[in-house]
């Protein structure tokens, strides 16, 4: 609130807004006057942020009218990466964006369109419907690295994912590999506050994280080995006496597999791997498996350390099922897809898409789980039990390393069309190198975004994306929660922007989907999600104002009357699904995809282990690096290390260093922390800097600082099950750099 | 007579900055100026016995406050309410006040030539709101309120607490209180 901003004025009307700067989503009450946002705060109603507001929420005004963001739709007048454009109307970007499209459909296919998303900031059921109409499988988001194969595989398991923990009632929570100190604001409030109550915090990270910090027990483990971890666990609780027997002999299936499978893996067997002590991996064990309720919360790290990551979801999900943790009180909880309310999958029309389309999405015959194979599966057997699917958009996308490759090969067919969605690919998805190679050779590529991004610099046309404050929201995690969150935009879009949900209804509409969009409006098609609720509300707009949530009454172990869904009925500890898919029916030990033991050659080469694609304050993956304020807070990027290291290395702290591995190298500022083992190092994510010459070659510094120059996507590198790449347990090494950065800000 | 004071749990923060981009952001501060940063503590130790601990800073109110007596236009003024705060257009930018806080508070503000600090965002409290770095602190990590009452937060909490406060010793008598 600036201080001169009188917010009694007449005429002041206060909107029930929200952020959208993550997925937190949290209630901001927007002062609108005119249709200009004169304030915001924190809505201190809101059940989770209850009035508060991270960095980046704080600067939504900056964000809303900030000079460098596109305004209007630009057609590219120079050759591709020049940096010349023409504003041109709406309509024109739309329909000349359409004959481009039928174009290529006519010619190579419509699989050779194919759309590129971020994270979850978008309403992703209706680009999925646009392509599901359109005939091409081959959408896709980072959801390999961020849930979704952790979603698939536990689905596969016990016939959902519980992510929705009843952490009020609970006595333990695992966080493996999250940080909500610094990526998830109103959930660290409460874990301190339930904490404060006698609630035990387990914390399994690297890094001793802001989290990690308040946690009663810190697991350091070495970056990538987590399955080894969860194995042993596996191990300690079955045979040092902790397993749920009665939940284990009445609801589960393959007990006996499963022990006879883990009877090797022992915290003695672990630790050399995990770089813990057998004592710290009993310690944990023994913490989460007789504090009971107890949760696993979910993080991203597990999908993101490639080769291993599907056998570790497997192991990490089996723990819940071994200590009798799911869907009671204070446990993990099996909610299933909403009774109550339109789903996001049911508004994606996926069937639509033909079987043969479906066949031909990219990377669905190596990748199974997040593919139309596994999802296939998977929703067969959840619409049987629950009536109905996870969202298609995010669990069943094409592998998105494998569509760059298509760009780049040709193979197994031509891609000619990118529509890039509310991401920055260049520095968002693994291996850039590969992905600019991709974005340069791309016959057509058009970003929707808010900024001129290294990605949107080559683009044909740039579409001006409404934000936060111009767009309404819903909030049901991926659309696969039970409960919904309600948030209605305090202005209409500035300028010529639109949404997101507008230029995939226009792009429908000129590629003649007449008759599929029946929703002018975003608000329209919410509406008729949350019509059958029952609330007395006769727009979007009244739900929000008078209702804003809907949370149903929580049902414990329904299971003891339906059983779970999966083929058995059963918790499938031994896993039919995963076994038709071609994989193994058990979590099979696989180490990290590098490391020093199965490949001593390579870490003579590289001796460090690197993790990276952890969030911090105050960015968000690769955004915000232009806003003042925030900048002024985190100037330069920085890369972790322990000082043991660094004087090993002649580095001192503030040093420019290269982190380098067999893919290329980057430069980040180092910090030396004690926080750290001697043996890794980390890197933060999503470096470019905007005040630089956006044209190419420059585009932005894009590849300077930017960590995933250093990833690897290659097949054998990602996680056979989801194809996830890996972003930690890599191989680098780190020396000094002889000289600064191009240009050091601030 | 209210008298304004604020209490920081240090053991809620968390070290996310929010507190320090709020005000910044909302108060509009130029580009080189923060009126409450958080200092990060560490980590201390050798891996992996460590701590971690962020203390967050902002003006002290003091009772006694130095910066007010080493004024010599009046600029630098303290209400009945404790709230220290510069009247701008008195302020001769002669940076005695920022030589006699010993907390830092106080900020040249090169555009203006004055002196600018915290002022507990009397303009929110003049409407019945919280500061900025109150409000938006998800952790409730600061705590704001009345001391002068004996049913507000913050007297329960500084009445029912250990609490420092930051060199007790000079004597200034800060009405900003931590909990570690």
């Amino acid at each position: 609130m600036s201080k001169n901003v009188d917010l009694n004025q007449e005429g002041v009307q206060v909107k029930k807004s929200a952020c959208y700067f993550c997925h937190q989503n949290c209630g901001v009450l927007a002062y609108v006057k005119d249709n200009k946002v004169l304030a915001i705060e924190g809505d201190p109603e809101f059940p989770t942020n209850q009035g508060g507001l991270c960095c980046r929420g704080n600067a939504a005004l900056l964000h809303l009218d900030h000079p460098d963001r596109v305004n209007y739709p630009l057609k590219r007048v120079g050759k591709r990466g020049e940096g010349k454009w023409e504003k041109i109307p709406w309509q024109q970007a739309i329909d000349e964006i359409a004959a481009r499209l039928q174009d290529i459909k006519q010619k190579f296919g419509p699989e050779a369109v194919a759309t590129a998303g971020g994270t979850q900031r978008t309403d992703d059921w209706a680009r999925r419907r646009f392509m599901n109409y359109f005939g091409s499988p081959n959408g896709f988001h980072n959801a390999h690295l961020c849930w979704i194969p952790t979603f698939m595989v536990e689905t596969a398991i016990y016939g959902w994912c519980p992510f929705d923990l009843d952490i009020g009632n609970s006595r333990c929570l695992v966080l493996w590999g999250q940080n909500p100190g610094a990526s998830g604001m109103p959930e660290m409030h409460h874990i301190k506050e339930l904490q404060d109550k006698g609630l035990k915090v387990i914390v399994i990270d690297p890094r001793f994280t802001e989290t990690a910090a308040k946690a009663d027990l810190w697991l350091p483990l070495r970056p990538g080995s987590d399955l080894a971890l969860a194995l042993s666990w596996l191990h300690v609780i079955i045979y040092e006496g902790m397993a749920d027997d009665d939940f284990l002999t009445n609801w589960c299936t393959g007990y006996e597999e499963l022990a006879a499978h883990v009877v090797d893996f022992s915290p003695e067997w672990a630790a050399p791997l995990t770089w813990l002590t057998p004592e710290q991996i009993r310690a944990g064990a023994v913490m989460y498996a007789t504090n009971k309720p107890g949760n696993i919360q979910w993080g991203t790290s597990v999908d993101q350390i490639g080769r291993p990551a599907g056998a570790t979801m497997h192991a990490r999900a089996l723990l819940r099922a071994v200590t009798g943790n799911l869907d009671l009180p204070g446990g993990d909880l099996l909610t299933g897809p909403s009774k109550d309310f339109i789903t996001d999958e049911e508004m994606e029309a996926n069937d639509v898409l033909t079987a043969g389309q479906k066949a031909k999405q990219l990377g669905s015959d190596k990748f199974k789980m997040v593919t139309w194979p596994g999802y296939q599966r998977i929703a067969d057997l959840t619409k049987k039990f629950w009536g109905k699917a996870p969202t298609a958009e995010w669990m069943c996308e094409a592998h998105p390393p494998s569509v760059f490759r298509a760009i780049i090969s040709g193979e197994p067919y031509p891609v000619k069309a990118l529509l890039v969605s509310a991401t920055n690919p260049i520095s968002s998805y693994g291996e850039t190198k590969l992905v600019m190679e991709a974005l340069r050779k791309v016959d057509f590529m058009i970003a929707h975004d808010y900024w001129m991004t290294p990605t949107a610099s080559l683009a044909d046309y740039v579409i001006p994306s409404a934000g936060a404050l111009e767009r309404p929201t819903i909030t049901s995690s991926y659309g696969c929660a039970d409960f919904l969150l309600a948030s209605q935009r305090a202005i209409q879009p500035m300028y010529g922007r639109r949404n997101d949900y507008n230029f995939w209804r226009d792009l429908g509409l000129a590629c003649g989907q007449q008759g599929n969009w029946p929703w002018e409006t975003v608000e329209d098609a919410y509406f008729d999600k949350i019509k059958g609720l029952g609330y007395d509300a006769k727009t979007y707009d009244e739900f929000v104002e008078n209702q804003r949530f809907h949370f149903p009454e929580r049902e414990y172990s329904k299971y003891k009357e339906r059983g779970f869904a999966t083929p058995s009925g059963k918790v499938e500890l031994y896993s039919s699904v995963l076994e038709e898919l071609g994989y193994p029916p058990l979590p099979q030990y696989v180490g990290p995809t590098e490391n020093e033991i199965d490949n001593p050659e390579l870490a003579e080469k590289f001796p460090l282990v690197l993790t990276t694609g952890g969030g911090f304050m105050p960015f968000h993956h690769s955004e915000h690096f232009q806003i003042t304020p925030l900048r002024y807070l985190n100037h330069s990027p920085y890369m972790d290390i322990n000082p043991e290291t660094a004087a090993k290395l002649s580095i001192q702290d503030g040093d420019w260093v290269w982190i380098e591995t067999a893919r290329g190298r980057i430069r980040q500022k180092a910090n030396l922390t004690p926080g750290i083992d001697p043996r890794v190092v980390f890197t933060q994510r999503g470096w470019w800097y905007p005040e630089r010459d956006m044209r190419d070659p420059v585009l932005g510094g894009c590849m300077e600082s930017n960590a995933n120059v250093l990833t690897t996507t290659a097949d054998v590198d990602c996680d056979p099950f989801s194809g996830a790449w890996a972003n930690r347990g890599l191989m680098c090494r780190v020396y000094k750099a002889e000289q600064a950065a191009e240009k050091e800000v601030c | 007579m209210p008298r304004y004071a604020m209490v920081i749990d240090t053991r809620r923060c968390i070290g996310c900055h929010s507190c320090t981009a709020a005000c910044k952001i909302h108060n509009e501060l130029p580009d080189d100026m923060v009126y409450n940063p958080v200092t990060t503590v560490g980590p201390v130790g050798i891996f992996p016995n460590l701590s971690l601990s962020f203390l967050p800073l902002l003006c002290m109110h003091c009772d006694n406050p130095p910066c007010v007596d080493a004024c010599p236009t009046q600029a630098s003024q303290q209400r009945e309410d404790g709230v220290v705060f510069v009247e701008d257009s008195k302020c001769v930018g002669c940076l005695s006040c920022i030589m006699a806080c010993p907390y830092g508070a106080r900020h040249h503000n090169h555009a203006t030539g004055t002196v600018a600090k915290c002022d507990f965002c009397k303009h929110r409290l003049a409407i019945g709101k919280l500061p900025h770095c109150v409000a938006t602190c998800h952790q409730k990590a600061r705590i704001f309120g009345d001391l002068e009452d004996p049913e507000s937060e913050v007297s329960k909490l500084v009445n029912g607490n250990r609490t420092v406060r930051l060199l007790s010793e000079l004597d200034t008598q800060p009405s900003v209180f931590y909990i570690y």
